[in-house]
């Protein structure tokens, strides 16, 4: 029923129509239209013109497609879940990573979170311009190795390169939690020099680093000049409340001694100490008796 | 970490510590360094003949390019990884998302449809093998 009432709505279409077929130049025949196999099914019905007109529905309706085969896996599913990844999105998601390369390579020495447009040693430039290999590694002999003899002395500064920049940011870091360690740290360190391990630190050449160390420096001078000073004041404490020595003033030793041939009588005065001369206390009685009997021995003699 | 990349990691690591200390002989050069620095070249070449050997172990190991322009960048490798399974998570919800809307819009299409051409909606239906009775 359905079907009869749309060809008779087409009919009275096309008779209303100003452009109807009775004026085209093929009549009311349908345009020539190559066949084209349809692939897509969505032409479910065929209408066939002429004496009888007759329309073959091969579906149900317009557009009528056939379903997509159904799957298990679709965008609705979870597939973190699905692919076993939960356990790694959940670390990789609460951990926080530091943006820097070194943090994921500590142990690579040097200066490795430049970019490596800067000094030429992108990854990339290695993939558009593969190096050229398939060659044999062979060592080298005694010959070849003459190449490598090389003239003794530091580098020239501009072919130092500055690196050790994780070592740097562990100084730092122990700085904040024991600075008296970072002094005694860097004293070995400038004392070992341009030498094995110490080669980055020398050739940095920053003016920070260079105050640094002179702040340093100072410092260290300051500390020594403290503790010399704590020690002469314990030294003129002891002396005080030592019996051998009575007093800071001027004392004066004097010796006797005799000899067998000719009476003789003789002072020395072995040292007259003043309270600001250091204070040697019971070595320089000692080394005065020594004398003493030296003497006394030659003239014996 | 398979083993392969272990043994790889360990040798890049080797070879680099070399070059390192290389380095540093080259950076004050003392005369009786030379016979080191001879060994350390050989040892150079030592090391890349072990990392040489290494290569066909890990041939179908596959490395994104996306990784390199973060190496490239200095930027932590390991953030590549949380930006493509945070953009994998929001690319999942978003199609989810879109599955979601087009279920309901289907079911209030049939629903609407039914009410408009009854008939014709259930001739549809049954020609899906839906189940007639159950409201969309």
């Amino acid at each position: 029923m359905s079907e009869s009432f749309t060809i008779q709505v087409a009919d009275s279409l096309r008779r209303f129509e100003p452009n109807s077929p009775r004026s085209s130049p093929r009549g009311n025949r349908s345009p020539v239209v190559p066949r084209q196999q349809d692939s897509t099914g969505t032409l479910k019905t065929t209408i066939s013109l002429g004496k009888t007109p007759t329309i073959v529905h091969t579906g149900p309706f317009y557009l009528h497609k056939e379903l997509p085969g159904d799957t298990d896996l679709t965008g609705a599913t979870n597939l973190m879940a699905h692919y076993n990844l939960e356990h790694s999105y959940n670390k990789f998601s609460g951990k926080k990573f530091k943006d820097s390369l070194s943090s994921f390579l500590p142990g690579l020495p040097g200066m490795i979170d430049t970019p490596g447009n800067t000094d030429n040693s992108s990854l990339r430039s290695i993939i558009e311009k593969p190096p050229i290999g398939g060659k044999e590694l062979v060592f080298l002999n005694s010959s070849q190795l003459a190449g490598f003899r090389l003239h003794p002395g530091p580098l020239p500064e501009q072919y130092q390169t500055s690196s050790l920049a994780p070592l740097k940011k562990k100084q730092k870091h122990k700085k904040h939690k024991k600075s008296s360690e970072i002094s005694i740290q860097e004293t070995g360190a400038g004392i070992a020099g341009p030498g094995i391990g110490v080669v980055g630190e020398g050739g940095a050449g920053s003016g920070g680093e260079s105050y640094e160390k002179k702040h340093k420096k100072q410092k260290r001078h300051e500390d020594e000049k403290d503790r010399k000073k704590k020690k002469k004041e314990k030294k003129k404490k002891k002396q005080k409340h030592s019996p051998e020595h009575p007093g800071a003033s001027a004392s004066i030793v004097t010796v006797f001694f005799q000899n067998e041939d000719s009476a003789f009588l003789g002072e020395a005065f072995a040292d007259v100490i003043q309270p600001d001369e250091k204070l040697h206390g019971d070595d320089e009685l000692a080394a005065n008796r020594k004398r003493q009997r030296n003497i006394q021995k030659e003239l014996s003699f | 970490m398979s083993a392969p990349l272990e043994n790889l990691e360990n040798q890049l690591e080797l070879f680099v510590e070399n070059i390192r200390q290389v380095k540093i002989i080259v950076s004050d050069f003392q005369p009786q360094g030379q016979s080191v620095l001879n060994q350390k070249i050989n040892s150079i070449v030592q090391g890349l003949q072990e990392i040489d050997k290494l290569k066909s172990q890990v041939q179908d190991v596959h490395v994104p390019l996306e990784v390199f322009e973060y190496i490239d960048e200095g930027r932590n490798p390991q953030l590549y990884t949380k930006d493509c399974m945070e953009k994998a998570l929001n690319k999942n919800e978003q199609v989810k998302g879109k599955i979601d809307s087009y279920r309901k819009f289907r079911a209030h299409l049939l629903e609407e449809l039914s009410q408009v051409f009854p008939n014709e909606t259930m001739k549809y239906r049954t020609s899906r093998g839906d189940d007639v009775n159950r409201i969309p």
